[in-house]
């Protein structure tokens, strides 16, 4: 099927440009992996994808800025497009001027509260458009109240960011999370774990 | 420089020579697992026997005299501690005789070293699957260069897991060669599926394949274990060779031997334009050769190590060892 113009290669998904009633959204196709035997790889993309629509869908009640889902396919989300740049793309000055991680940090907590864990916060995943911030990919999202899930969603974050840009996204963190406390003590527990330490590119 | 080397980390006790680089002999002893999985001391007597001829036939086989040897490595761990207690004291032993020095090497690196060596590759993103361990790894430099460890599995390793499911429905020999030969001709059955990022988890398929043993088909259920676990590396991997945007792929480690992964893997590196490859099976079965191999390297860069610190560690994670 032709999606329109692509716009990403993810490892899982690819992002197409599509335009239907004078309104442009973004396609996300899980595509199929010919590794995988095609029983796998179907039931595999076809649970992913209603699971990221349903957590998207979810985010989007609770007040979470995130794209806003128009229709579901077997394997494709067609989605609201968000106009932008991903926070990973601006210095930190403009993140700083913007107040955008802060802002992330608020939307992590606001998630976290409503049982929502992202799976891979990272400035990647921060768009930055121009009336606020707005998380995207929940490929990788879970429901799930766990402590555990949601200090590795702050750790992700933590070893992504400059360690001033951690300190405001925490603040804001805190601020929609009552029960932040536990999360940043947990963060502290997992990165004291042998697994960890060394566990970083660069 | 002409160097030997020890392993005994589990069930295999394995002596290796090198010479700049060239394995000039690999010989080894496997200890034979019947119906039960390894007792560490039981397994530890079979190496205690077998490590004077081991290590003689090495050195015959490679055709060179024990007092030419200019240092001797042993694998420090991970492993059984028994175990590599053996391979350390045969170690400590000849060096104190001969009057050479002791470098300990982990066992993991020997397996990603020799095999990227043999596949002719320079940095490449790592599978690293046997028994104990499942890992990507890919160099990286910050307090010492080594291999970072990206993903990982969340509980057992895969060849255990492979292992002990071949236990659990009496094939024979009971291990991860068997199952393959078993899954020919098997049917699709769903199991659980879990990846999480870069690592993922085999003890919920496992309780899952027990489950199921015994009232469905062999073939059927070795096949679904091969296809849903080979699936699960390998979208960990594709996730990890993106994120690192490496252009080479390796993988090593006794799993490494399955051709039904090896394949799955070599499309998983077509489609991202990378190149595939793998080590001959002897070195990713467990060998005195790669730790032979990565002694000499540390040798010749220079590093002595006290023999004070030359001890064993069952967790010693590749990625607290440094990369020559």
């Amino acid at each position: 099927m032709d999606y329109g113009i692509i716009l990403g290669k993810g490892a899982e998904a690819d992002i197409y440009r599509f335009t239907a009633f004078g309104t442009e959204m973004v396609v996300k196709v899980r595509n199929p992996k010919a590794y995988r035997i095609e029983q796998i790889d179907n039931s595999i993309r076809m649970a992913r994808t209603r699971k990221e629509a349903r957590i998207m869908a979810h985010a989007a009640r609770i007040g979470a800025r995130v794209p806003k889902v128009f229709a579901l396919g077997t394997f494709s989300i067609y989605m609201e497009m968000i106009k932008g740049k991903t926070a990973n793309l601006l210095s930190e000055k403009e993140l700083d001027s913007r107040g955008v991680l802060r802002s992330a940090g608020e939307m992590l907590g606001m998630l976290h509260s409503s049982g929502i864990v992202h799976g891979d916060i990272t400035p990647a995943n921060i768009m930055v458009a121009e009336d606020g911030i707005c998380i995207i990919d929940f490929g990788l999202a879970e429901m799930s109240r766990s402590v555990e899930d949601m200090g590795v969603d702050l750790l992700l974050m933590e070893r992504s960011v400059s360690k001033k840009g951690f300190g405001l996204f925490l603040e804001g963190y805190n601020y929609r999370n009552s029960s932040s406390g536990n999360v940043i003590k947990r963060l502290e527990e997992i990165k004291r774990r042998g697994r960890y330490q060394n566990r970083s590119l660069d | 420089m002409l160097v030997m080397g020890i392993e005994s980390s589990a069930h295999t006790f394995g002596v290796g020579i090198v010479e700049d680089g060239k394995i000039l002999s690999n010989v080894k002893d496997m200890y034979q697992i019947k119906d039960k999985g390894m007792i560490p001391n039981k397994v530890s007597l079979h190496h205690l026997k077998c490590a004077d001829k081991v290590i003689v036939d090495a050195l015959e086989a490679a055709g060179v005299r024990a007092g030419q040897l200019d240092g001797i490595g042993y694998t420090m761990g991970p492993g059984l501690g028994p175990c590599l207690q053996v391979g350390m004291l045969s170690a400590k032993a000849m060096a104190h005789t001969l009057g050479i020095g002791v470098t300990p090497v982990n066992h993991a690196l020997g397996h990603v070293e020799i095999a990227r060596a043999y596949a002719g590759l320079e940095d490449p993103l790592v599978l690293y699957v046997s028994g104990g361990n499942s890992q990507i790894l890919k160099v990286s430099q910050d307090r010492f260069r080594h291999y970072a460890v990206l993903g990982e599995t969340f509980d057992m390793g895969i060849g255990n897991m492979l292992d002990t499911f071949a236990r659990e429905i009496k094939l024979l020999p009971a291990w991860g060669s068997s199952v393959e030969k078993a899954a020919a001709g098997g049917k699709y059955i769903e199991l659980p599926y879990t990846v999480k990022g870069m690592d993922f988890s085999f003890s919920g398929l496992l309780t899952r394949l027990v489950e199921l043993s015994g009232k469905e088909k062999k073939e059927d259920l070795c096949y679904s274990l091969q296809e849903t676990a080979f699936s699960m590396l390998c979208e960990a991997t594709e996730r990890a060779l993106l994120l690192t945007r490496s252009r080479e792929l390796c993988v090593c480690g006794g799993v490494a031997q399955n051709t039904r992964l090896r394949n799955m893997l070599a499309q998983v590196a077509a489609e991202h334009g990378a190149k595939f490859g793998f080590g001959p099976n002897e070195f990713n079965a467990d060998n005195g050769g790669m730790i032979a191999f990565v002694a000499e390297r540390m040798l010749k860069a220079g590093k002595r190590v006290d023999i004070k610190e030359c001890v064993v560690k069952q967790r010693y994670r590749i990625d607290e060892a440094e990369v020559f």
